[in-house]
């Protein structure tokens, strides 16, 4: 019990004597956590939310569909129905395809589908505004009219009639929005449309009135829903010219919208940890002489390693699993909005499952452990006399730095001799870089993408919306990644001035301008960032075309180039500041305290 | 004296510390000239503010009141780069610490003045080597500050603060951190520094140091008490210290 | 003096001039202001206590330094003797204490500026025993006695400052008073 009450204790103390950087860490695993618990949830928040609208709307478990029309067609549907497995069906019903128009010239391809105007036992479609289907009206499905910005009362043009929009209902027995067509015009391939339903009459004069293509549609409930499947399977060779849609299969792609989605939350997951390592990594060292000291300090009043070990590791552990709860509440909280882009499904999310859950926590352990690992094994395995007597850093003599920097003007090797004691640092600053150029460099490859709009013969007037879906995902990820890397760097940038101030004092007196130490200061955390730059650039790409369909464009190289380069200059930009304040410090108060 | 050949010229040098009633002066009204060749010890006890002083006459710190010449140009005044720029060329530092930087070696410590002051690198390389032999170190020119004695240390530094040929030297308690031998080998060189014409300024409260200046002021609380001259006194009197009369 | 000059002849002995040789060698540059009279009359002295005798003379008998000297069995008594004393020099401060009282007193002086007169010449002194150290060759033994006068010279410098801030503190009482 006492041990536990002073590992409480001294974990306390550290945490009150380093707020800053114990915030740092437990907002960097919060942030690395959400997001991976985010994108490992959305498959089973879309299954659920399918879940919860074939609940509410008597979803059919089989959706069969043929592009012929003619007494043969309904015939055979009318067998399918007949079939002992079947307990209950709705239909044939038409599905016409058409265009409609909003009132501010908005056009989108439909798909209108006839239905009666009392619900039947399968597929009843959940009004959420207005009533269903009257003669002379229609109702649009719910992740259409959102799309067109279309609500009950608004007057929409099909096929150049016009007709009041005097309901908006959500069903399963379709994809969401936009692929409510199922199968296009005689079976053929669908384009992007929305779905809207007619009274039967109305459908069928809609579709003569223009000669508008028709197909034909059954709903068909099983008595057992989970040999769907098997069902498809066995009649899928009896019968002419007829496609099945099993419930699983319109499940399934509902995950199509979010198909970019789960790389972009769960790489950038990765990312996000990356750079929160680097970061704790960095302060860490920073921390290392004091953690050798207290190493020392327990082992020479008797601590078992074990205890000494969980002492060192127990502050960053900590910190990270506070972080990791509250990432997966954030994540809890931000669900609906991103598994849910379009408006086609009801339901409520789900909190994230047990393999969510230690998912997320592995990856706040990795980031606390790999953060702190050099540096306690480091301090445990000094021997005791050694780690008490422990001062300062040991500096090592460089040579091949100085004859780099002699190369350089003068404020850049003045930089790079008097900072650079930790080339460790170096690299640290050369991930974080890279990170961040990976990170803009893929959403430069999304934007980069051509695509077809959802409206009438692919105009953007109707947005791609997995696309915008993708960017908006991307750009989020991308700003904490940037976010996290220029807090990364103010830290270095500090830290290594503050380890430097000495040595920057005697510079002054030897004659150095604080501009000049500025410049230094900046330029030693500059340039560990221009091989990080150049190896975002190909790293980025590599990344994106792991994950990507084979006709993905790269962005242009103009456009690369410049990402690198803004980066590079925000780097700069970052490092000057704390440079600056850190280079005009007194000189004399800072040599007299080194000698007090 | 000739204004013009003072190297470093005071005049009414006041640095305060504190607010309101701890407001304390460390340096109170000094009157100050240093002509060239001059080699200037100033003693006192701890806390006389001769650490202070020293600091405003190199511009390490601003004065609360009166005026600092350095080689004829008002010093006070300047601003921190103008200030950077005129230490390069016109001070050397010798610290008690040493404070040489620990990551470079003896040679690259040397050198540092020189490449601020923008010569090129084998220039540079070049006088710290000569430096280092002066002072007796050319061996050692590859070592760490880590690796040396602090005698050795504060030689480093001694060539270190001789690397731009500066106007006037200025030393606080060189001989602080050091024990006698080593002490007797910075007195050598401050010896032949003083032969060959250079001006100093050293701060000390080690009698054997001030004893070799050719001038002594003594301080305390922030002002002079006493000025002594040194130089050209008494020879071939040397039998009187252990009891011989002659 | 007359003790060193003894046992110098310990080890053999010596002709007048050789002492007086040896003497200053072990001065070093403190030895050059030694009067080169002096250690003939220490010489005689000695034989008039009995401690040497003077064995022959080489040479002209009127000529003091052709003599040579040995140590009698008294002398050698007295070498070994003080070859075994631990007493050390003593150094004059009771002297320059009561000068400081009395000038106080008597109002003959200022204490605080005799004491500031004493100090310059010890550091006028110290001066040039620095100096003398710093002129002479590596590895002579003379440095060793220099650095004895240097150190002394410090001690009393240190006293001296001491004796200076007592001081003044007495003066400035006495004025408020």
């Amino acid at each position: 019990m006492g041990r536990t009450v002073l590992i409480f204790r001294l974990v306390l103390a550290d945490v009150r004597r380093h707020k800053a950087q114990a915030a740092m860490l437990l907002l960097a695993v919060a942030v690395a956590t959400a997001t991976l618990a985010l994108g490992l949830s959305l498959r089973g928040v879309s299954d659920a939310l399918y879940e919860q609208t074939r609940a509410a709307t008597a979803g059919p478990d089989v959706v069969a569909l043929s592009g012929d029309t003619g007494p043969a067609v309904t015939s055979a549907l009318a067998s399918l129905a007949n079939e002992p497995e079947v307990i209950a069906h709705h239909g044939p019903y038409r599905i016409v395809y058409a265009d409609l128009t909003t009132r501010d010239s908005t056009a989108s391809p439909v798909v209108v589908q006839g239905f009666a105007e009392t619900p039947g036992a399968v597929n009843r479609p959940l009004l959420t505004s207005g009533q269903w289907v009257r003669s002379g009206g229609t109702v649009l499905e719910r992740g259409f009219a959102t799309a067109l910005g279309v609500s009950v009362g608004d007057r929409v043009t099909i096929a150049g009639r016009s007709y009041p929009v005097v309901g908006i209902a959500v069903t399963a027995a379709t994809s969401i929005y936009p692929w409510a067509a199922q199968i296009g015009p005689g079976g053929g391939p669908s384009d992007y449309s929305g779905l809207a339903w007619m009274t039967r009459s109305d459908a069928r004069a809609l579709a003569s009135s223009q000669d508008l293509s028709v197909t034909l549609a059954l709903d068909v409930k099983l008595r057992d829903p989970a040999v769907a499947e098997a069902f498809l399977d066995a009649h899928r060779a009896s019968t002419l010219r007829v496609n099945f849609h099993t419930w699983q299969f319109t499940a399934e792609q509902d995950m199509v919208i979010l198909r970019d989605s789960q790389p972009i939350l769960v790489v950038g997951s990765w990312l996000l940890s990356f750079l929160a390592i680097t970061g704790a990594a960095a302060l860490a060292a920073g921390r290392a002489v004091e953690q050798t000291r207290r190493a020392g300090l327990l082992k020479a009043v008797g601590a078992t390693p074990g205890l000494i070990a969980t002492v060192l590791l127990t502050e960053y552990l900590a910190l990270a699993l506070v972080g990791d709860a509250l990432g997966l509440v954030i994540a809890r909280l931000a669900v609906p909005a991103i598994a849910s882009p379009t408006a086609s499904r009801i339901g409520d999310a789900v909190g994230p499952t047990g393999a969510t859950v230690a998912a997320a926590t592995v990856l706040a352990v990795a980031v606390a452990v790999l953060s702190t690992l050099p540096p306690t094994l480091r301090a445990m395995r000094t021997a005791t006399v050694t780690a008490l007597a422990t001062t300062a850093h040991q500096p090592r003599h460089r040579p091949w730095l100085t004859a780099l920097s002699a190369l350089l003007p003068t404020p850049l090797l003045l930089g790079l001799r008097l900072t650079a004691r930790r080339p460790g640092r170096a690299v640290l600053q050369a991930c974080s870089t890279a990170t961040t150029v990976i990170a803009i460099v893929a959403l430069l490859t999304l934007y980069a993408q051509p695509e077809r709009g959802y409206g009438l013969n692919g105009s953007s007037a109707l947005p791609n919306l997995r696309g915008e879906h993708d960017r908006q995902l991307m750009l989020a990820v991308a700003i904490l990644l940037i976010a996290l890397a220029v807090v990364n760097t103010i830290t270095l940038t500090w830290t290594t001035a503050m380890e430097a101030r000495v040595n920057m004092a005697i510079a002054r007196t030897l004659g150095a301008t604080p501009g000049q130490i500025t410049a230094g200061l900046s330029t030693a955390q500059l340039l560990p960032s221009l091989p990080g730059a150049l190896i975002g650039v190909p790293l980025g790409i590599g990344l994106c075309s792991l994950f990507a369909a084979g006709n993905s464009t790269n962005p242009p190289s103009s456009w690369l180039l410049g990402a690198a380069l803004a980066t590079l200059l925000a780097t700069a930009a970052l490092t000057a500041l704390p440079a600056r304040l850190a280079a005009r410090r007194p000189v004399a108060q800072t040599l007299s305290a080194e000698t007090a | 004296m000739n204004e013009s050949s003072a190297v470093v010229r005071a005049r009414g040098l006041v640095k305060e510390h504190g607010q309101g009633q701890s407001r304390i002066r460390a340096v109170d009204e000094v009157d100050l000239e240093v002509p060239q060749g001059q080699m200037l010890a100033v003693m006192g006890p701890s806390g006389c503010g001769k650490s202070t002083l020293l600091h405003l006459l190199g511009g390490l710190e601003r004065p609360s009141g009166g005026e600092v010449w350095l080689a004829g140009r008002r010093v006070d005044a300047l601003s921190e780069r103008a200030l950077a720029r005129l230490r390069r060329r016109s001070l050397g530092f010798i610290f008690q610490a040493f404070h040489l930087v620990e990551e470079l070696s003896a040679t690259e410590n040397v050198e540092l003045p020189a490449l601020l002051a923008g010569r090129s690198r084998r220039e540079a390389r070049r006088r710290a080597s000569l430096l280092l032999e002066r002072v007796g170190l050319a061996g050692r020119a590859r070592h760490l500050p880590s690796e040396l004695s602090g005698g050795q240390r504060q030689r480093v530094a001694i060539a270190r603060a001789l690397a731009n040929e500066p106007l006037i030297v200025l030393a606080d308690e060189p001989t602080g951190n050091l024990d006698t031998a080593a002490t007797l080998d910075v007195l050598r060189i401050f010896e032949d520094l003083r032969t060959a014409g250079q001006t100093f300024v050293i701060v000390t409260h080690d009698e054997r140091v001030a004893a070799t200046a050719d001038r002594l002021v003594s301080m305390r609380d922030g002002m002079f008490v006493d000025d002594i001259r040194l130089a050209g006194t008494g020879t071939g009197r040397l039998g009187g210290l252990i009891g011989l009369e002659g | 003096m007359q003790d060193a000059v003894l046992a110098m002849l310990a080890k053999e002995p010596t002709h007048g001039y050789g002492l007086r040789a040896r003497l200053r060698q072990s001065l070093g540059p403190l030895g050059e202001s030694m009067n080169p009279g002096q250690i003939y009359v220490t010489l005689a002295r000695l034989e008039k206590a009995g401690l040497v005798v003077c064995e022959r003379a080489d040479g002209l008998p009127e000529r003091p330094e052709r003599k040579v000297y040995a140590l009698t069995p008294a002398g050698q008594q007295r070498v070994a003797a003080w070859l075994a004393e631990v007493g050390w020099p003593k150094p004059d401060l009771a002297e320059f204490h009561l000068k400081l009282v009395a000038a106080a007193a008597a109002r003959l002086a200022d204490p605080v500026e005799l004491v500031a007169a004493q100090r310059r010449e010890l550091l006028r002194r110290l001066r040039e025993a620095q100096h003398a150290a710093l002129a002479e060759p590596e590895g002579s033994a003379a440095v060793l006695l220099l650095e004895g006068v240097v150190l002394r010279l410090r001690a009393d410098l240190r006293w001296l400052e001491a004796c200076e801030r007592a001081w003044s503190k007495i003066d400035d009482k006495s004025e408020d008073a």
